[in-house]
């Protein structure tokens, strides 16, 4: 019994690093710009898509497809940013809700269209390999993910904490009058914060390659983990967001290992609905009614 | 006299939808019709919470299923007619929106919209897991009975566009006359902001219930009718995901906040989809692709929609 439930909390933990680097984005979008990004799991299957095919037309391995696809996916976000959410920027809810949502349904819908709804998947070498410990079963391709967020996540915090660029942004989140007042560039702070969201997506995309396969609506699972994880972290909060993430990973887990296969997602939305119930500001405190 | 020109264009527009069914006689052209007054009719339901009070739901299928999965229980289980069992499923939803709304209500903006889809997830997600109870993740075909006008099934599909033009004019009427009434001012006053709106004495938290109940209501009837028309349901027909998105979809593009904007969305929307499927043929992620081009487009240049954009040519016309 206690075996399962170590098994368990490991499996968890694991996909849970993944989440994080969703949340984290969408977390840091929403502190910087002030934006819910509805389509930030679509970044995640973009990300698995190069993966997949950079794996299957030149051979690479995904873990360094994970250096072209942040680059790309950072492009894409200042793009995104300059061409569509800037344009939002001040309005009222519908449509900063709604611009999102709308790149959501698109990118998903030209990914079935061009790429149909099949199920594309990356096999490595350390794919199948993983490490014993005593009765406990710690797959490699996981363990490599989890390590690789957990250091991303580490150095954007460094990035936040120590450059001149992360405590711009990090001002603009606090106050965007004052930050702006003080010299700083919003536009340029906006675009850097989405293309790092986007860069953390596609990181996510290229770790989860070796062991998810890759399909249109795959980033529907991640977003919906990210907002849970973003709202029970309290909203805005990098670190929130990760200590968030991980235990939202392993109450799913147990969540499957105890209630049944299709119940992680049961389990964590319950989580989110009581958080609601009881403490609406979140874990921490935060932007609520 | 822009009242009575009004009320005219409606009489019109009603008197064009009743005889609609006797110049078509296309079960292809009345099946896109019926899908027309069909989501018109939810979109309208949308409308009155996302449309007049600014809370942007996406978990409106929530309701949809419930709806659904009442009047079939109780058709199936007990021999209840569905007639009965479309006003029971209203209730329930209803009810379900207390608690529903009591949670997702504590969050406001992009939150708020997060919340009730993952209401409508859980509930999803716990039909599939009813086996015993509501034929799980297999769903079931509904027994056909034939031309059994009382078990609200009919031959052929004119009854069924009668029956959801109705349901769309009750929708309307109800929307017509809220907008009229204090609890539209209220509705309007908290759309434009929560905290003026409180500060000036309106109990907010009362009021956006209120209109997510009716809402609510509105939305279980249209799942009743739909499971009645297409003889089956399951958990993925009754709470799919793209009946929320269709909800607010077809009233952003219309025009939120506006009486006939959800309808003008639906018949922009449905006749894009079945000239694209007339086209293309079922390819997989065309129509949404088009939907949200549509939506995107709105969102940049027309915030306001098509009823929007409308008013904006009449005042320049002045």
């Amino acid at each position: 019994m206690v075996e399962i439930v170590a098994q368990a909390v490991i499996n968890g933990l694991l996909i849970g690093g993944i989440y994080a680097l969703v949340s984290i984005g969408v977390t840091l979008i929403f502190g910087v710009v002030k934006i819910v990004n509805f389509a930030q799991g679509e970044f995640v299957m973009i990300g698995m898509y190069i993966t997949f095919f950079l794996a299957t037309q030149f051979g690479l391995d995904p873990l360094v497809s994970l250096f072209v696809c942040m680059p790309v996916l950072f492009v894409l976000g200042v793009l995104i940013q300059h061409f569509l959410i800037r344009r939002v920027l001040g309005l009222n809810d519908l449509p900063q809700i709604f611009l999102t949502f709308a790149l959501s349904l698109l990118i998903v819908n030209i990914a079935l269209m061009l790429l149909t709804a099949n199920y594309r998947t990356v096999h490595t070498a350390y794919s199948d390999e993983a490490f014993h410990l005593g009765g406990l079963y710690v797959p490699v391709a996981k363990l490599i993910a989890f390590g690789v967020a957990m250091l991303l996540s580490a150095l954007l915090w460094a990035f936040l904490r120590t450059t001149d660029l992360g405590k711009a942004m990090r001002a603009a989140s606090q106050n965007r009058e004052v930050a702006q007042l003080m010299g700083i560039n919003p536009n340029r702070v906006f675009a850097v914060a989405l293309g790092i969201a986007l860069a953390l997506a596609g990181a996510a995309g290229s770790l989860l390659m070796p062991f998810y396969p890759a399909y249109p609506m795959v980033g529907q699972v991640f977003v919906l983990m990210a907002f849970v994880a973003v709202v029970l972290g309290t909203l805005g909060n990098v670190v929130g967001a990760l200590i968030a993430s991980l235990l939202m990973g392993i109450a799913e887990s147990l969540g499957i290992q105890f209630v049944g296969a299709d119940s992680g997602l049961i389990v964590v939305f319950l989580l989110l609905l009581v958080t609601l119930a009881v403490r609406p500001s979140g874990l921490a405190g935060g932007h609520t009614r | 006299m822009p009242i009575s020109r009004r009320g005219l264009l409606v009489g019109a527009v009603i008197a064009v939808m009743a005889v609609l069914p006797l110049a078509v006689k296309s079960s292809f052209a009345l099946d896109i019709f019926i899908r027309i007054l069909l989501f018109a009719f939810i979109g309208t339901a949308w409308n009155l919470l996302g449309g007049y009070a600014k809370q942007f739901s996406l978990g409106h299928s929530a309701f949809f299923g419930l709806g659904a999965y009442t009047s079939t229980l109780m058709q199936i289980d007990l021999g209840i007619s569905p007639w009965i069992g479309m006003l029971a499923g209203g209730v329930a939803a209803m009810l379900a929106s207390l608690p529903i709304g009591w949670i997702c209500f504590r969050l406001r903006g992009p939150y708020f919209t997060i919340a009730t889809i993952a209401t409508a997830q859980v509930l999803m997600l716990i039909f599939l897991k009813l086996r015993d109870f509501a034929w799980g993740a297999e769903g079931t075909t509904i027994p056909n009975l034939g031309n059994a006008p009382l078990m609200m099934q009919f031959d052929g599909k004119v009854p069924y566009y009668y029956v959801v033009l109705v349901l769309l004019l009750v929708a309307l009427a109800i929307t017509a006359w809220i907008g009229h009434s204090r609890i539209g001012y209220y509705l309007l006053a908290l759309g434009e902001d929560q905290d003026a709106a409180e500060a000036v004495g309106i109990d907010v938290p009362r009021v956006k219930r209120d209109i997510y109940m009716i809402s609510a209501f509105l939305t279980a009837m249209a799942g009743t009718f739909y499971v009645q028309y297409i003889y089956f349901i399951d958990p993925n027909t009754a709470f799919n995901f793209s009946i929320s998105i269709e909800a607010a979809l077809v009233s952003i593009v219309g025009g939120v906040g506006t009486l006939l904007g959800p309808l003008i969305g639906t018949v922009l929307l449905e006749t894009t989809s079945a000239l694209l499927q007339s086209w293309l043929g079922n390819l997989a992620g065309v129509q949404v692709t088009v939907y949200s081009l549509i939506l995107m487009a709105v969102i940049l240049w027309r915030p306001t929609g098509i009823m929007g954009y409308l008013a904006e040519l009449r005042a320049r016309r002045r």
